[in-house]
């Protein structure tokens, strides 16, 4: 493979992106510098806080543990596609989600930054289970760091939204 | 009837709109194209000269755009502050880059500018530097021996740092004392770890022309002067703005090299320049927290009265001071805590070692002191077969003695004198709310491979301070009202809590009052945030404001209209004549009229006021903690939290309790999970969150969480402070609880561990070796 820039192109949040990017370049910055998806926190690098979770076809990754190049051709959503993902689109005055709603007023964010990877991997969680255990909620969320919150608050939000 | 949002009520936050939609303007948001990347060459060695640095690799390289050493850095450059200092201080400060002799891995040694940060780090890689090794310091034991390799061999000694307290006649109370414990505690270094790392951007003002430093930081004034101070630049071409601060904790409460740099390359080679720490980097070069030795010896009467505490503090404080580096001499002189204990001796020293550097982390020194005493107070329980509760309800402190005069001083604090509080009634509360009555049968109910424990901490400490807290209110033309905080927003809400303060203050609501925070050219020059001081220092400086800002309406409503301003009364944002009640003048009507006489209302409406900090006011809780120990894999679960806070008068509960939750998993995260090691080459062996275990979701205690209010004297809003009370007692209450499951019989290592399954394994493998040999 060289190194040379390759011409990729994805959708990010509904919107078309073309760009010429080199091997190497990482899906997170790609998402941030080049598509504006300013969202996307880099928190470790190393795959293991979850706080650059984006939905790449449908299946949530860590953006931070993929190349751009690998994203040729996909659709990418991020906490921009919150509306969608959750299904619900956004409601009441505030223009946020059931699920931001929820997480303000359990104040289950405190500075924010792994809050949009949060929020972005629960939508896709909570699409596939409508009504989940505990154990199941924990298990979720065990792929996501937070240093602020002390996580109940978190648990506390996502279970009022259940069905 | 309260009316909503105003002091007290669970008001919810009016930041988490944009950190909800991802539109939270964070340090790396504010990258521009055609921004240099800085890469920072750092130490692979703990303790070595420099023998050689070659860039000749890079020099030539057309995407090298710059490089800067110890040897290119301008004449004069100051040395890293620290603002702890005592008379007698070594002055063990951090160059901006090393220079001779590298005294920590990670260390930073050159910086490397490139267009972005994949080719800085790859030109990094290019730099060739040779050491020679020099002999290593690892720990606080061998780096104080008489024969100890020195750090700084000026000084003659490892030890920076000193200080001492005294109290009564701690001698005579031990010759005399019916039982003695004395016991040495172990913490461990840990990294405070925000989610966002740290980063800072320099760049020039487009609007201004001057030197413009972002940097995600807690200190943005006090960094603009230390900036100014070292680099020479004059504080007035300097504008420093903390943006949205993705964590703090207290490792963002110094002044780093890198915030300098940034600075230096922008002056150098006249090109914006932006760092990012990663993750990996960030292990070694953002200050670390925690790594002490207490020795606590003890005086107990047979009636299970503490006559006596003897405390030792060694402080592994790393290669350098940080900007607060010695707190563990504050929180030492504040050991007895929540009890009498009439006769104190306390010694605690800083010791520089081969490692990052320490600096506060969330509880200061209060999460180790206590659990140090804590510890000690089940200790002599057991030793004098008294229960847990009655050997502390015999000696607390009892409300009727406040205010109580500890006898002690530090440094940032000329006496330590409890305001407030009522300890007893803080212990009978959360031994309820955790049901510590019905415990033992719960505990003989568990199966028989669960252990269960429950331990106990009750904590005092000091919170506000750092200096006057000034506070502007201004009207704006579109008739909001603006107040400019010098508070820095890391995530705790300040925003909402202060607009809520000023509203109840005002009697407006608190969607129509702005909040600027962060910014040196739109902020009063403040201390920042930090010693949980946001709340009080902020809260009570807005209400000034305020003060003086109705002060000002009520002149120029008396001038425009007529009248005496001792008539002008200000109800809700009316102000309202005695004379002619009948026709109030809201500010708008204000406004109005002024620029219909010739006078510009938003000068005249526009105050400034400093809450001059006269004392600081002292927090205490109770906390505690149920856990479940599993015998068979070594598993420590914690099931129950419970913690009776008292903070004063709670402006926002649903915001206090979040910080309580926060910080209590923090503390527990130390106690079960997290330590950065070394190898003993000093190599760090904490790269990551892969080795560096922090907790997560499943980790969370069930929460109980009450509040009594007993308002400070000290400042007029009657509140204290709330930000760290979570970590300042949890190390405490969950030693105790797994010192309870393991049985009086086990040898507890003591500290805060961590209690990984490992060492609860080695630890029952222990005590099963010497039952089988029995």
């Amino acid at each position: 493979m060289s190194d040379g820039p390759m011409a990729i192109r994805m959708t990010v949040d509904g919107a078309g992106v073309q760009a010429q990017v080199r091997p190497r370049y990482l899906l997170s910055d790609f998402l941030r510098e080049q598509a504006g998806a300013r969202g996307v926190h880099v928190g470790c690098g190393q795959g293991v806080c979850g706080a650059c979770t984006v939905v790449v076809d449908g299946v949530p990754v860590r953006a931070c543990l993929m190349l751009a190049v690998q994203a040729d051709g996909s659709a990418v959503q991020t906490i921009a596609s919150l509306p969608s993902l959750e299904g619900g689109g956004v409601s009441g005055g505030d223009g946020l989600t059931r699920l931001q709603r929820a997480f303000r007023n359990h104040h289950a964010l405190q500075c924010g930054y792994c809050t949009p990877g949060l929020l972005v991997a629960t939508a896709r969680f909570l699409a596939d289970h409508r009504s989940p255990s505990r154990a199941q909620i924990l298990g979720h969320l065990n792929g996501h760091l937070c240093r602020c919150s002390g996580y109940a608050n978190i648990i506390a939000a996502i279970e009022s939204v259940l069905e | 009837m309260m009316a909503p949002g105003k002091f007290g009520q669970r008001l919810r936050r009016r930041e988490d709109g944009p950190l909800l939609t991802g539109r939270g303007d964070y340090l790396a948001d504010l990258i521009e194209p055609g921004m240099a990347a800085m890469r920072v060459i750092r130490s692979t060695q703990a303790h070595a000269r420099i023998t050689s640095m070659d860039f000749s690799a890079v020099a030539n390289d057309p995407q090298c755009l710059g490089v800067l050493s110890a040897a290119d850095l301008p004449a004069g450059i100051g040395m890293l502050p620290a603002a702890d200092l005592v008379a007698g201080s070594a002055p063990a400060h951090q160059s901006v880059l090393a220079g001779e002799v590298v005294r920590y891995a990670g260390e930073p040694l050159a910086i490397i500018l490139a267009a972005d940060s994949y080719v800085a780090e790859d030109l990094a890689e290019r730099v060739s530097v040779q050491y020679e090794p020099l002999a290593l310091v690892m720990d606080v034991s061998a780096a104080s021996r008489a024969d100890a390799p020195l750090l700084y061999p000026k000084f003659g000694s490892n030890v920076v740092h000193q200080t001492s307290q005294r109290v009564g006649d701690p001698d005579l109370a031990f010759a005399l004392a019916a039982t003695l414990i004395d016991e040495t505690f172990s913490f461990q270094r840990v990294s405070a770890s925000s989610m966002e790392t740290r980063g800072a951007i320099a760049r020039i003002d487009p609007a201004s022309g001057r030197y413009l430093v972002h940097s995600s930081t807690q200190i943005p004034q006090i960094l603009r002067r230390e900036l100014a101070r070292i680099t020479g630049i004059n504080p007035d071409a300097l504008r420093v703005i903390a943006p949205q601060v993705g964590g703090g904790f207290g490792a963002k409460e110094a002044v780093y090299p890198e915030e300098v740099l940034v600075l230096l390359a922008l002056q150098r080679f006249g090109r914006a320049t932006y760092w990012i720490e990663d993750r990996v980097e960030s292990f070694s070069a953002s200050c670390h927290g925690r790594e002490e030795r207490i020795r606590l010896r003890a005086a107990v009467n047979a009636d299970g009265m503490i006559t006596a505490v003897d405390a030792d503090c060694l402080a592994d404080i790393g290669a350098a001071y940080s900007f607060l580096s010695n707190t563990p001499g504050a929180a030492i002189a504040s050991v007895r805590g929540p009890y009498r204990i009439p006769n104190f001796r306390s010694r605690a020293r800083s010791v520089v070692t081969n490692k990052t550097p320490l600096n506060v982390y969330r509880g200061a020194g209060y999460p180790q002191a206590t659990l140090a005493m804590e510890r000690v107070m089940d200790l002599a329980a057991a030793a004098l077969n008294l229960d847990r509760v009655e050997i502390r309800r015999r000696n607390l402190l009892p409300p009727e003695l406040f205010p109580v005069d500890r006898g002690v001083s530090y440094p940032g604090c000329d006496a330590v004198v409890f305001d407030s509080g009522n300890f007893p009634a803080l212990l009978d509360s959360t031994l309820d709310v955790v049901g510590y009555e019905g415990f033992e049968a719960r505990r003989a109910h568990s199966p028989a491979e669960l252990s269960l424990g429950i331990g106990l901490s009750l904590v005092v400490e000091m919170t506000g301070g750092g200096g006057a807290e000034p506070a502007r209110l201004r009207l704006l033309p579109d008739g909001r009202l603006q107040l400019s905080s010098g508070i820095v927003p890391i995530g705790q809400g300040s925003e909402t809590t202060l607009a809520q303060i000023l509203a109840e203050h005002l009697g407006l609501s608190p969607e129509g009052i702005e909040i600027v925070m962060g910014d040196t050219d739109h902020s009063p020059d403040s201390p920042g945030t930090f010693a949980s001081r946001g709340a009080t220092m902020g809260g009570n400086a807005a209400c000034l404001a305020a003060d003086a800002f109705i002060r000002r309406a009520r002149d120029l409503a008396a001038e425009l209209r007529g009248g005496d301003p001792e008539d002008m009364v200000w109800k809700a944002g009316v102000l309202i004549d005695r004379n002619r009640p009948a026709e109030p003048l809201s500010l708008a009507a204000l406004m109005q009229q002024a620029a219909a006489q010739g006078i510009e209302p938003a000068a005249r409406l526009d105050a400034t006021a400093r809450y001059e900090d006269d004392a600081v006011s002292w927090s205490s809780a109770c906390h505690a903690a149920v856990i479940e120990l599993d015998r068979g894999t070594g598993v420590i679960r914690v099931l129950d939290y419970a913690v009776t806070h008292d903070c004063g008068r709670v402006a926002n509960p649903l915001l206090v309790d979040g910080q309580i939750m926060g910080g209590v998993v923090q503390g527990l995260g130390q106690c079960l999970f997290e330590a950065i090691r070394y190898d003993p080459a000093g190599a760090p062996q904490t790269q990551g969150y892969v080795d560096y275990i922090l907790p997560t979701a499943a980790s969370a205690p069930r929460f109980m969480l009450r509040h009594i209010e007993t308002p400070s004297p000290r400042n007029p809003l009657g509140m204290k402070g709330a930000g760290e009370a979570g970590c300042s007692g949890a190390l405490a209450a969950i030693a105790n609880a797994i010192a309870d499951a393991l049985g009086p019989r086990r040898p507890v290592p003591e500290g805060s561990g961590p209690f990984t399954p490992d060492l609860v394994r080695e630890i029952l493998h222990s005590v099963r070796g010497e039952e089988a040999a029995l």
